[in-house]
């Protein structure tokens, strides 16, 4: 007691010290658990299926006669599974229907949202808003709003679609 | 105090030590000529000779307190603070990290990675979305209690445009309107504001006599073209809404129909 007060300067720095290393256990404590937050990283997966999901659903409604095979590759590259093997094997015939068509379409996403997210099985489901147009080699470009639901499974190269449909519509009406 | 006392005595001894000087062999009566002119030894054998508390080392401790004694306890309250001012600077990077982390947007996005409030949020706009598209001319006031119950804000003006028609030409048409949510998803929640994407059928009945063909004016919707009398048509509809929570409920402060419907 006698030397502290002897010493106040010894005593204060010892104080601010200690006062900083609370501080710096805090600090890294904080960063720590920031950044190894479960909800946290589930946040980062559903983002990163929201991106795939809308990329591959606008994807697969976009093609151009001119350069199909971009657009088919591009296809083939956003889905997998039974999905992709459809659509390697009807490549061929929509290939040469595309072509006698002569269509362009495009597609943007009006909105989008996931369902379900199951990051052990690497399943989701999203369902993603568009507005799709059609431009054939004559006539007006036709726009149309659909209500896609997309299934996506996680692959060594990313969240891809397994599957997509459009939401079915009540009674005798649908489309 | 004397914890502080130990804590300062033990980093000394533990200087000292590292000097290759075993703290045993430490001269039992330290003078000013045996310390270094580092002043580190010297501040060993002096002040800890006293700090440890042995009455007959107090009077040969005093006396050694010479000018490296001096020099080292000018030298310790700096260091202290360097320290400090390091432990300091790696308090405020990981708070700084850690606000970063959390403060991304798709972390303040609780939409799936708050259970609760993600159903809460998706099940009140389901609810909301089929009451306030559906209509009965049998019952109109219906329309406004549920309006009453579910919008706030600008979504109440909004729906009222979209509805006008529906409103007006209902009784007439004998309408009734029912729209069912098939599916729905929940962009965003924050705190108490989120979007939620829906996909609704909505199927309206005409059973009026001149079976006029007017618009449901639903959001989204097409009818279909002309409704023969007691004919029933469905459209499907897809709209966005954003909800705020008040007093513990979700209510609808904004429509958006995508663009569609117009």
């Amino acid at each position: 007691m006698a030397r502290t007060t002897r010493n106040p300067v010894l005593a204060a720095a010892l104080a601010l010290a200690a006062l900083a290393a609370a501080a710096a256990c805090w600090g890294g404590w904080s960063w720590y658990a920031a950044a190894h937050d479960d909800a946290a990283a589930f946040a980062h997966t559903r983002e990163e299926v929201l991106a795939a999901g809308r990329q591959a659903v606008r994807n697969l409604n976009t093609l151009d006669h001119r350069d199909l095979r971009r657009g088919l590759d591009g296809w083939e590259d956003s889905a997998t599974g039974d999905l992709h093997d459809q659509l390697a094997d009807g490549r061929a015939a929509f290939e040469k229907q595309i072509r006698e068509a002569g269509t362009v379409t495009e597609a943007s996403v009006l909105s989008a949202a996931v369902t379900e997210l199951d990051e052990r099985a690497g399943k989701a489901r999203v369902l993603v808003a568009l507005r799709i147009t059609v431009t054939a080699p004559e006539g007006e470009p036709v726009r149309k709003e659909s209500r896609m639901i997309a299934a996506l499974t996680r692959t060594a190269g990313g969240w891809k679609l397994s599957a997509l449909g459009q939401a079915p519509v009540g009674g005798t009406a649908a489309e | 105090m004397s914890t502080t006392r130990h804590l300062i005595n033990r980093q000394r001894r533990l200087a000292s030590a590292s000097r290759g000087a075993a703290p045993g062999t430490a001269p039992p009566a330290p003078g000013a000529a045996e310390a270094p002119p580092s002043g580190r030894r010297g501040r060993r054998s002096g002040p800890d000779a006293r700090g440890s508390g042995t009455p007959p080392a107090k009077p040969p401790g005093r006396a050694g307190r010479g000018p490296a004694a001096l020099r080292g306890g000018r030298r310790l309250p700096v260091l202290l603070c360097l320290l400090s001012a390091v432990l300091g600077a790696f308090a405020a990077y990981g708070a700084e990290r850690a606000h970063d982390l959390r403060d991304r947007p798709a972390v303040r996005n609780t939409a799936l990675t708050d259970t609760a409030r993600t159903s809460e949020a998706g099940g009140a706009a389901t609810r909301a979305v089929e009451a306030v598209f559906s209509y009965d001319f049998a019952d109109p006031e219906a329309l406004d209690r549920a309006v009453a119950a579910h919008l706030t804000g600008a979504a109440v003006e909004q729906h009222a445009e979209l509805l006008a028609a529906v409103r007006e030409q209902g009784p007439r048409q004998r309408l009734v309107l029912t729209t069912t949510v098939t599916d729905s998803a929940v962009e965003r929640v924050e705190g108490d504001r989120a979007r939620v994407l829906v996909y609704a059928d909505q199927s309206s009945t005409r059973t009026a006599a001149e079976g006029a063909a007017g618009d449901t004016g639903k959001a989204g919707a097409g009818t279909g073209g002309a409704a023969p009398r007691d004919a029933t048509t469905y459209a499907a509809a897809m709209l966005a809404a954003d909800l705020v929570r008040k007093g513990g409920s979700w209510r609808i402060a904004a429509l958006d129909t995508l663009g569609a419907g117009s």
